[in-house]
């Protein structure tokens, strides 16, 4: 018996086309086709960087929904490639963005940088690594230091310096389609909205609130708002009538549609003539009465209500809300104390009932269920309105990632300068260091002097990389060579004009004038250190980068590129 | 993944498709527009299209391009119901606005900074040019005092003069309101402020007709209808649209279209037994939101796949389960007295049947407007199945009427019922009607087209200047705006405004394309004949520097010169003014620079899946 099933299998076996041997690629980083990948990759990330990025359209071959972007997030999720090193750097960042929500194209932009150079440069991988490792050690201890040139400290005595960041963010996405005072309303929105999340009285645990975004499609973006508490889409002709607030409320977290979703493919067997619909509508009819006796007036399911449900509990004076949604639940648990049931099976525990104010809002053609608690709440409801559906659905992914922004500044409350002034200081700051310490560190790090200046120079050049990737218009970027701050030249503006055609540096904190001295980035300049910018106030940038986000892209682009250096071998399997 | 490519050299294809796009619809702008028949080449299907939105949505575009523009466009539509083809139209003219700057090498940059600051000037431009309701009932006054016969003699012309430097120097303190959204605020606010010299609304009506004035009557008589069965003040006009209903009918001549107050349905032979029946007498109404039949179950109901049933004892006698499902509805309905049922899904056939016998009037797919409505007037409750149905959600107080029996115009029998509430209900059906089958259609997208007009209209209690008017002005200040940057940057040799005046010209070239295809679609000029009148137009526009003041009266005097923009025949000259809608034209004009600014800053289409279509500019990563 047992032999024969062996044998047969073996005969099966047999007839199986054999497998054909994995593919093992020695040195990856050296054909041109993987080169190729990657400065695709590198163009397509490159000109998606900055407010006045170029755009993609996303969209799968078969005609579905196009998504017209320049967010990184959505970007790489759309790729998808036949190459493991696409797949890891396109991993890697994503997960920074997951965790952090921003400076995702930074940490692209960079991190292939840092790869493209590395070929360029005829050095060791094994150097290029270990250097690149000692810089960024070099760059984090600098970014960390309390006098660091690119920092400036976030005053949370006033709400500008957090608008500024807010809108820093905002504005770098080009498909919202913002005007200047639109941007302006949503950056004063997000911040409002930030502030609204974080608790007043503090117990002995601080737990940040939660902001719920709505987006409605054909409004004008000065109708966004915000609301404390949660505004809920509510069946047509709601009326209070005479419900006295705080209402009590139940939340069912199981569907109450009626059928028996919870079994999943599992099959059951009902005598002739049971009706199992109907039994369940007693059930759920059961649990009518039940929430009924317990004078609750709100009555809302995360899923669907069976109809008969939803008609007994309206015809005794609830309001009844279905389909909430899985997002929602958290921030209504939050909000009215309820505990979410989920089972129509038994008795609803007295406590898992909450309490919660209700009123009615009307905005635009909908009407809005309002739900606030008595007291404060760190809960609040932004509704964000824009006139098509693309620079809505861009417009709420901006808002969601200034909201994680603006909530690092609580781990950390300072910000970076942006508009590449940071990348250029970075760049200035590391050439300097390494200048001076290449006698103490080569050894160190097992290389020559002129293996470290050459890999230390392409690190650099890496980083200026980033900081011309703002430009997309063919005009030129600059470096000043007294505080290494980054500036931009239009296209068709001599460098005679400099002065008038880029009053301000890229962070808007440095003017320019007569006796500046400017380079071209991407050419050799003399070393310098970057001088600090006495001034008696405080600085003032007009764009701001999160301190966080930046400082941990930084570690994930150095390190992912050296991880993809580091590569020897491509082990496919084709089969 | 594949990737292609849209090089981002001065050839920008993707502007290149919207423009191509947007030449699809050239001759259906304006009043004056052909049908189109568009033909499926695999089916051999055909349809007869007539408005701009219709002709996009047959055309299915499947580019990334033509999705981003049927999206815009069907957001429009759903809202607004006219002006779709302005806003194509408008979206392809700047999009070459566009590609010849690129081609002229100003950056991107420079290009959206232009064009934004060009689109605020045009929209500054209808605010400020907007003609109240105000103005408007002055300006009827002066039309129908004894001096103003209808050919316009100087006097009337002085007159006219007088009155708009009296009228337009109060306008600087009047706000035009063009908050789309909050009705209800709105609505109090228009019958507190709102003059007791309203203009006539026919008169409103009829200026904003643009060539379909039948549809625009049937538009007006619904309205007032509407007002009137709804006891409205009759100092706020505003009429609720979601209460107009149509109700299509072909086979009958288009002279027959009428406006009916209540709900006209059509019903097939075995309805119409029942209806016979029923009619004439007050009934009791059951509205069923869900399908009628046994197996139907709401939304998110998951039924289980995995269900057995299990017998003990063989048993032969047991019936079928729908059937006895239907005789307890019929059972039920019965107990209820209910002789007429409205659902607005689909009623199996074996319902209709068991209930035609039993003499109840089973209607279905109705509209569930009028389904609230019925229900808010008759007491009845919406119910998602027919066996939650109680004494509670049953309503009384419905008259069927045979409103029609069409029978004789087509071969299969057709009645038309009238169903009403004795109450002022306060629905009123439009009924459309044509020979041609496949006109109806386009007959139906008209009368919504008015009627949409006259809401916006009423809404925003301003009209616009019509028959290409706004844009005549518009182009004037843009071309005003570029001169003025033009001799400014001589004048300094700075290069900040280096581009902008270019830009803003060419925008302004958009806007004369426009205008001069909408002379071109009436048939009475050339291409080249329509441009020299515009553009002669615009050099008396310029030399006479205008006030605001003389510009309603230099466009209604070109119009008696030409005709030129009106839809009016010739022969008919000095009739009436034309108007357009204030907000529709804005937020037209608004969502055409969004499509073109989006579209000029995309370099790159990402295609995610696997593709075995190999296009000759994709790359793969």
């Amino acid at each position: 018996m047992h032999i024969a099933s062996y044998l047969s299998s073996l005969m099966q076996m047999s007839r199986l086309v054999k497998k054909s041997p994995s593919v093992c690629t020695d040195l990856p980083l050296n054909s041109s086709d993987v080169c190729n990948k990657l400065r695709l990759m590198k163009e397509l990330l490159k000109s998606s960087y900055g407010p006045t990025a170029r755009l993609k359209q996303v969209h799968n071959n078969i005609g579905g929904a196009v998504v017209t972007t320049s967010t990184s997030s959505v970007l790489l999720q759309a790729i998808s490639s036949s190459h493991p090193i696409v797949s890891l750097i396109k991993g890697s960042i994503l997960n920074h963005v997951s965790r952090f929500s921003d400076c995702g194209l930074f940490a692209s932009v960079f991190c292939l940088s840092l790869i493209e150079e590395a070929g360029r440069c005829d050095l060791s991988k094994n150097v290029i690594i270990r250097v690149n490792k000692h810089l960024l050690s070099l760059c984090t201890a600098h970014l960390q230091q309390e006098d660091c040139g690119c920092k400036v400290q976030l005053d949370f005595c006033s709400s500008q310096s957090l608008i500024t960041l807010a809108r820093s963010v905002i504005s770098s996405k080009p498909t919202c389609v913002l005007s200047e005072p639109e941007s302006a309303h949503i950056s004063r929105l997000a911040v409002q909205a930030f502030l609204l999340t974080v608790p007043c009285n503090i117990p002995d645990k601080v737990r940040l609130g939660r902001t719920v975004t709505i987006p409605m499609e054909g409004h004008s973006v000065l109708e966004s708002a915000v609301f404390p508490g949660l505004l809920l889409d509510t069946p047509e002709n709601i009326s209070l009538g005479n419900l006295c607030s705080p209402l009590r409320m139940v939340l069912f977290s199981a569907s109450l549609a009626g059928d028996l979703s919870e079994l999943g493919d599992g099959r059951i067997e009902v005598h002739q003539g049971v009706d199992t619909d109907s039994q369940i509508v007693d059930q759920l009819l059961e649990l009518g009465k039940q929430v009924l006796k317990d004078e609750v007036k709100l009555f809302v399911c995360q899923k669907v209500i069976h109809p008969v449900l939803q008609h007994y509990l309206r015809c005794n004076g609830v309001i009844v809300i279905e389909r909430l949604g899985i997002s929602l639940m958290e921030p209504l648990i939050q909000l009215t104390g309820a505990q979410p049931v989920a089972t129509l099976h038994t008795t609803v525990p007295w406590e898992a009932y909450g309490e919660v104010h209700v009123s009615v809002r009307p905005f635009g053609s909908k009407t809005k269920l309002h739900l606030h608690p008595a007291g404060k709440t760190t809960i609040c409801t932004m509704i964000l309105c824009h006139r098509n559906e693309t620079m809505l659905s861009e417009l709420k992914l901006v808002c969601q990632k200034t909201e994680h922004v603006l909530r690092l500044t609580l781990r950390e409350p300072c910000a970076l300068l942006g508009g590449g002034c940071t990348e250029t200081h970075l760049a200035a700051y590391v050439r300097h260091q390494s200048k001076n310490d290449v006698s103490e560190s080569s050894p160190v790090l097992g290389c020559s002097q002129t293996e470290y200046l050459l890999a230390a120079e392409a690190f650099c050049r890496s980083l200026e990389s980033v900081a011309t990737s703002l430009e997309h218009d063919d005009g030129a970027s600059l470096i000043d060579l007294t505080h290494a701050h980054h500036w931009t030249l239009p296209s068709d503006a001599t460098e005679e004009h400099l002065e008038d055609a880029a009053a301000l540096c890229g962070c808007g904190v440095v003017q320019s004038c007569q006796n500046k001295k400017w380079s071209y980035l991407n050419t050799e300049y003399a070393e310098f250190s970057p001088e600090p910018l006495l001034t008696a106030s405080p600085l003032q940038p007009t764009v701001l980068d999160s301190f966080t986000a930046k400082v941990n892209a930084l570690e994930v682009a150095v390190e992912t590129a050296n991880l993809v250096l580091d590569v020897r071998y491509v082990i496919q399997d084709v089969n | 993944m594949l990737e292609g490519v849209v090089i981002n050299s001065r050839q920008h294809v993707g502007l290149q498709k919207l423009s191509a796009l947007s030449g699809r619809i050239r001759s259906s702008v304006g009043p004056f527009k052909n049908y189109k028949f568009i033909q499926d080449e695999s089916s051999g299907d055909s349809v007869l299209v007539c408005s701009c939105f219709r002709i996009i949505e047959n055309l299915e575009p499947t580019c990334a391009v033509g999705q981003l523009v049927y999206e815009t466009v069907r957001g429009h539509h759903k809202q607004y119901r006219t002006g779709s083809g302005c806003l194509l139209f408008l979206a392809g003219g700047w999009s070459r606005a566009a590609l010849d700057s690129l081609r002229r090498g100003i950056s991107v940059q420079h290009i959206i900074t232009a064009m934004s600051e060009g689109i605020d000037i045009c929209l500054d431009v209808c605010k400020k040019f907007s003609v109240s309701f105000k103005d408007l009932a002055v300006m009827e006054k002066c039309t129908a005092a004894p001096g103003g016969t209808k050919k316009a003699s100087t006097d009337a012309s002085i007159e006219m003069a007088n009155f708009h430097d009296k009228c337009l120097s109060k306008s600087g303190q009047r706000k035009v309101k063009l908050s789309r959204h909050f009705c209800e605020a709105k609505s109090d606010m228009l019958s507190t402020v709102r003059h007791p010299d309203q203009p006539d609304m026919i008169v409103i009506a009829e200026s904003l007709s643009h060539g379909c004035e039948k549809a625009m009557k049937l538009a007006v008589e619904a309205a007032q209808m509407l007002l009137k069965t709804n006891q409205q003040h009759i100092r706020d006009p505003l009429f609720d649209i979601s209460k107009m209903l149509t109700c299509l009918v072909s086979g009958l001549p288009e002279d027959y279209a009428c406006v009916v107050e209540g709900c006209i349905l059509l019903l097939s032979d075995e309805q119409a037994a029942a209806a016979h029946v029923v009619k004439q007498q007050p009934l009791k109404v059951a509205l069923i939101t869900g399908d009628l039949s046994q197996t139907y179950r709401h939304l998110g109901f998951k039924s289980l796949p995995g269900e057995q049933c299990v017998c003990e004892d063989l048993d032969l006698s047991v019936s079928n389960k729908e059937d006895e499902w239907v005789d307890k509805v019929v059972k039920l309905l019965l107990n209820l007295e209910v002789k007429l049922i409205l659902t607005a899904g689909l009623v199996s056939q074996k319902v209709i049947q068991h209930c035609c016998r039993h003499q109840i009037l089973v209607v279905e797919k109705v509209n569930s407007s009028v389904l609230k409505t019925i229900g808010s007037s008759t007491g009845a409750i919406p119910v998602n199945y027919a066996t939650q149905l109680t004494e509670s959600c049953v309503g009384d107080g419905v008259n069927v009427e045979i409103w029609r029996d069409l029978s004789s115009y087509e071969r299969k029998s057709l009645t038309a019922v009238n169903i009403s509430t004795g109450r002022s209900s306060g629905l009123v059906t439009v009924v459309v009607t044509s020979c041609v089958h496949g006109k109806l259609q386009a007959l139906e997208d008209q009368f919504w087209a008015c009627a949409y007009r006259l809401h916006h209209a009423l809404k925003d209690g301003a009209l616009l200047p019509g028959a290409g008017g706004a844009e005549l002005l518009c182009v004037h200040q843009l071309q005003k705006q570029a001169e003025h940057d033009r001799v400014k940057d001589s004048k300094t040799g700075s290069a900040a405004n280096l581009y902008r005046g270019l830009v803003l010209q060419l925008m302004a070239g958009g806007l004369i394309d426009y205008i001069t295809a909408v002379m071109v679609n009436t048939g009475r000029f050339t291409a080249a004949n329509a441009r020299t009148i515009v553009s002669k137009q615009l050099t008396e526009f310029h030399r006479d520097e205008i006030s605001t003041e003389k510009f309603l009266q230099l466009v209604s005097q070109s119009k008696r010169e030409d005709a030129g923009f009106s839809a009016v025949k010739p022969d008919e000259a000095p009739a009436l003014n034309i108007y357009d809608n204030l907000s529709v034209k804005q937020e037209a004009w608004r969502k055409a620079l969004d499509l073109v600014l989006l579209v000029l800053q995309t370099d790159a289409e990402i295609i995610t899946g696997t593709g075995q279509k190999n296009e000759g500019n994709l790359m793969l990563l």
